[in-house]
């Protein structure tokens, strides 16, 4: 080899070595200043200065807040909150939030006319107060005068109007708005395109604001808790009609600092806010990072979820970690559903058997080691309106083989295939299980099936499937949210296809009653009803099995979306 | 450069872009044919059939394959990449770029380390051959790159930072020292790679009878290994380091969804799983032109260090 050659081949690894070097470069210098120049939509705030501070901090920043931590013991010498949250699914835009993680963003940074206490009961936010009148069909919203967007603008009337139209509006495709106030008058021609304006929403005055149903529904209020009410700013929406969503400018108590995906959402306080503002800096919501229990126990965030392989150990208080965990039950439950126009589950004691056949507290015990809570029931035990009254079918083996004897199916049983929404593997644990003693009590042999989630969803819609495994989560804090939505012959997510008229009846009476407690006695018996025809099986109420470090302070989750972050304190003391 | 190697570099572009097409039109004929669009995704449990048609129309997923195709490319035309139907409207390229950044930002490390280490010990172990150093140097990275990163990956963080307190678990930017452990976890096993690559070259460029001859000469020991066996014997890392180009680009799925790091891998696979269409198609065009230029780079390189590639190739092209 000569040694022009041997130059050339440096050369070019040096060539190589350089091209490297510019890519690093590139990357480096791109890589932190992205957040402020792609957010145009800043709110002009009078503490625009405190925006800017924080936007862009750099790494060396970083390193001294670190170095920080560890001066004044730890994550707990800060007044700010890190947690973890989930990528949100879709952008901050109130109308298109339809996944519980981007909820609980757009629930601290946004507010509606009324609002949810931890104890989930209706309390004002904008509205200070409001009249029912007409028999429960004309709600009069009375709207605070020192509620601001965050840019320090103040809320009327209009805003209000504008966010329902905007919400009913449809070139914005909102995915929850005939969900959520389809019972207004007028929202079903606008989003039809029938109407400019929703007829039933009608400006009083500057504060004053009267909304109209096409029936009474008494659940209306807990509705207008859920996002698509909340109120948005028209002048933001219309200056930067692409691009607000990065920095929404809402009437909540937090604002959104820095929003990185896949990274982190900061928040910080609302100062202004009219409900008290909150009382930490900041509150970082990490969705990056190594495992939350490894960081928890690092001591690099506050709140981590129990991993299942700890779960026993920590529940007998023997791991180090007992001391920090909390349970958290969840307004939701997961169930097997039949489809009932089909062999042979049309008939009902086919479905009685099936439950009967099933020990789910055993599943529990052994598969879940206890992460759940056996649903005696459909209404989660947190729910507004739950009732320990109602029972389901107990585990009894003997029972479930002579409720299927006397079915019309005993000697002839049909193929009957269970389908679940997973990709590839075995089947969960507890449906293998479910399967096993259905073969064990009844001699019934099920075809357990996976089939990906989006095709889960038609399948379902359509109605095909025989039997399926799902749950459900509640959207607001009402009976009406589980009995109604999954169960009424009417509803577009009943996909048992049952149908009875004593149910719909009571659910009918119960959804427009204004006594609260009678509302409840109806939606019990209804909800035993449905039990006993069994459309479907409940079976697990969720936990969601937290840690939460000692130095946070009013921490809680109830179970569903509501404005919660407010209310933490962190306690610097040390203590 | 002479006139058959610009010409050859020429053919060798305008061949690219056939590949391209058709990769593109392989990729988009996969993601439509799927049982489910991106629509079905976004409304997951809120599905309407109203709702989901006027989005469909909205992101023209309503008109037929061609159409959309024609468009897709029309639009590439103009840098427009479309948009992620995750994350709101957000372009292509707002998307994926910060990714790159992360997981490019990670692997060049990455690189330097894997090189950096590999080839003194490659060199070193090649020096010491025939004693029982050579195999237990060797040896001990093999170890090392037989351990699979999904188990180092959960092994390492349990270690240092819960068991040592060394470091850190929490994301914070690529130039954040908690990015050490990802990129080691990441770049270890790569080790062994190149240290053997380099020490058989090492030992290979040895037996030349040029170096035989420089030690007749009487030079140091030390200036024939350094001058003339490591210099020479550093050819084969041109094809190594040109061939890990494209990889800077892409990501680590185990230690990009172990270490929840904002990286191109994790967001290929969300965006797979969420059947956000542009996102998808953006990463593989993205991965294929980057693959594409790799290997002609390393041509042309080649083309430098040996006239004889090159000749034959413009020859034979």
């Amino acid at each position: 080899m000569s040694n022009r050659t041997l130059g050339l081949m440096m050369g070019a690894v040096a060539l190589l070595i350089v091209a490297v070097a510019v890519v690093f470069v590139l990357v480096l210098s791109g890589g932190d200043g992205d957040d402020g120049d792609d957010t145009p939509a800043r709110p002009a705030t009078e503490s625009a200065d405190r925006d800017d501070v924080g936007d862009d901090r750099s790494d060396q920043e970083a390193d001294d807040r670190d170095d920080g931590d560890r001066a004044t013991g730890g994550i707990c010498g800060e007044n700010r909150l890190v947690t973890f949250g989930d990528d949100p699914a879709t952008v901050f835009d109130p109308i298109q939030v339809g996944d519980a993680s981007t909820a609980e963003y757009t629930a601290e940074i946004f507010g509606g006319l009324v609002t949810l206490n931890l104890d989930l009961e209706v309390v004002p936010d904008i509205a200070e107060r409001w009249e029912i009148t007409d028999g429960g069909r004309v709600y009069t919203f009375f709207l605070r005068d020192d509620v601001v967007f965050h840019n320090g603008r103040r809320v009327t009337a209009d805003d209000v109007k504008y966010s329902l139209e905007r919400a009913a509006d449809p070139a914005n495709f909102s995915p929850t708005v005939l969900d959520y106030l389809g019972d207004i008058v007028g929202v079903r021609d606008k989003f039809n395109g029938r109407a400019d304006d929703i007829s039933g929403v009608q400006v009083v005055d500057e504060y004053t604001l009267r909304i109209e149903l096409t029936e009474p529904i008494s659940y209306f209020l807990q509705q207008l808790t859920y996002t698509v009410a909340y109120v948005v700013d028209q002048e933001q929406i219309e200056d930067d009609p692409n691009n607000w969503t990065r920095r929404p400018n809402g009437t909540g108590p937090f604002r959104v600092k820095t929003f990185r995906p896949l990274e982190e959402i900061v928040l910080i306080p609302n100062d202004r806010y009219h409900l008290g503002p909150p009382r930490v800096d900041e509150v970082v919501f990490s969705l990056s990072g190594g495992s939350l229990s490894t960081r928890f126990q690092n001591d690099e965030i506050h709140v981590a979820l129990v991993p299942a392989v700890e779960l026993a150990g920590v529940l007998s208080g023997e791991s180090e970690l007992s001391e920090f965990y909390r349970p958290v039950p969840q307004l939701s439950f997961f169930y097997l559903g039949f489809n009932v126009n089909e062999p042979p589950f049309d008939d009902p004691l086919v479905r009685q058997a099936f439950a009967h056949a099933i020990n789910r507290e055993a599943i529990n015990e052994v598969l879940f080691f206890d992460a759940a809570l056996v649903a005696d029931g459909i209404l989660p035990p947190t729910l507004p309106g739950y009732s320990e009254a109602i029972s389901t079918y107990p585990y009894d083996p003997e029972r479930a083989a002579e409720l299927l004897a006397q079915s019309r199916y005993a000697d002839d049983m049909p193929r009957i295939v269970l389908t679940f929404s997973g990709g590839g593997g075995d089947p969960p644990d507890n449906l293998q299980a479910y399967q096993q003693q259905w073969r064990e009590a009844l001699g019934v042999e099920v075809e357990i099936e996976a089939i990906e989630w989006s095709a889960y969803l038609r399948e379902l819609r359509r109605g095909t499937f025989q039997m399926y495994s799902a749950g459900w989560i509640a959207d607001y804090p009402d009976p009406e949210n589980f009995l109604g939505k999954l169960f009424s012959g009417e509803s577009r997510l009943n996909h048992t296809g049952y149908a009875s008229e004593r149910v719909d009846a009571l659910l009918d009476e119960a959804a427009t009653l204004g006594d609260q407690e009678a509302r409840y006695r109806l939606y019990h018996q209804a909800e035993q009803l449905i039990i006993d025809d069994a459309p479907i099986i409940p079976t697990f109420w969720t936990i969601s099995h937290y840690l939460v470090r000692e130095c946070v302070q009013n921490w809680v989750d109830p179970g569903t979306i509501v404005p919660k972050y407010r209310y933490i304190e962190i306690d610097t003391s040390g203590e | 450069m002479s006139q058959g190697l610009a010409g050859y570099v020429i053919r060798r572009l305008l061949w690219t872009v056939p590949v391209i097409v058709a990769i593109s039109i392989l990729v988009f004929l996969l993601l439509r044919l799927a049982p489910q669009d991106p629509i079905d995704s976004l409304l997951g449990q809120r599905y309407d059939e109203e709702i989901a048609q006027r989005l469909r129309a909205k992101y023209g997923y309503d008109r037929p394959l061609h159409i959309q195709y024609l468009k897709y490319v029309q639009n590439l035309f103009q840098g427009d990449l479309g948009v992620s139907t995750r994350h709101g409207d957000f372009s292509v390229a707002e998307v994926i770029v910060p990714k790159i950044r992360v997981s490019a930002g990670m692997n060049v490390m990455a690189m330097i380390l894997v090189f950096g280490l590999g080839i003194p010990v490659g060199v070193y172990a090649a020096l010491v051959r025939g004693s029982f150093l050579d195999p237990l140097i060797i040896g001990f990275w093999l170890l090392i790159d037989s351990i699979p990163v999904f188990v180092s990956a959960v092994v390492a963080p349990w270690l240092f930072a819960l068991q040592l307190g060394w470091v850190d678990l929490t994301y914070e930017g690529v130039l954040h020292p908690n990015i050490i452990l990802p990129v080691f976890v990441m770049s270890l096993p790569g080790v062994a790679g190149v240290a053997r690559l380099m020490r058989a070259s090492v030992i290979q460029v040895s037996n030349e009878e040029y170096v035989r001859t420089a030690r007749a000469k009487g030079l140091r020991e030390r200036t024939v290994v350094v001058s003339h066996v490591v210099r020479n014997a550093l050819l084969p890392m041109v094809t190594a380091i040109g061939l890990s180009l494209p990889g800077l680009f892409t990501g680590s799925l185990f230690v990009e969804l172990l270490f929840g790091i904002p990286g191109i891998a994790r967001e290929s696979l969300q965006a797979v799983l969420g059947f956000d269409f542009d996102v998808v198609l953006g990463l593989v065009l993205f991965g294929s032109v980057l693959f594409v230029l790799a290997n002609i780079l390393i041509d042309i390189a080649y083309g430098f260090i040996d006239p004889r590639i090159r000749i034959t190739a413009a020859r034979g092209a």
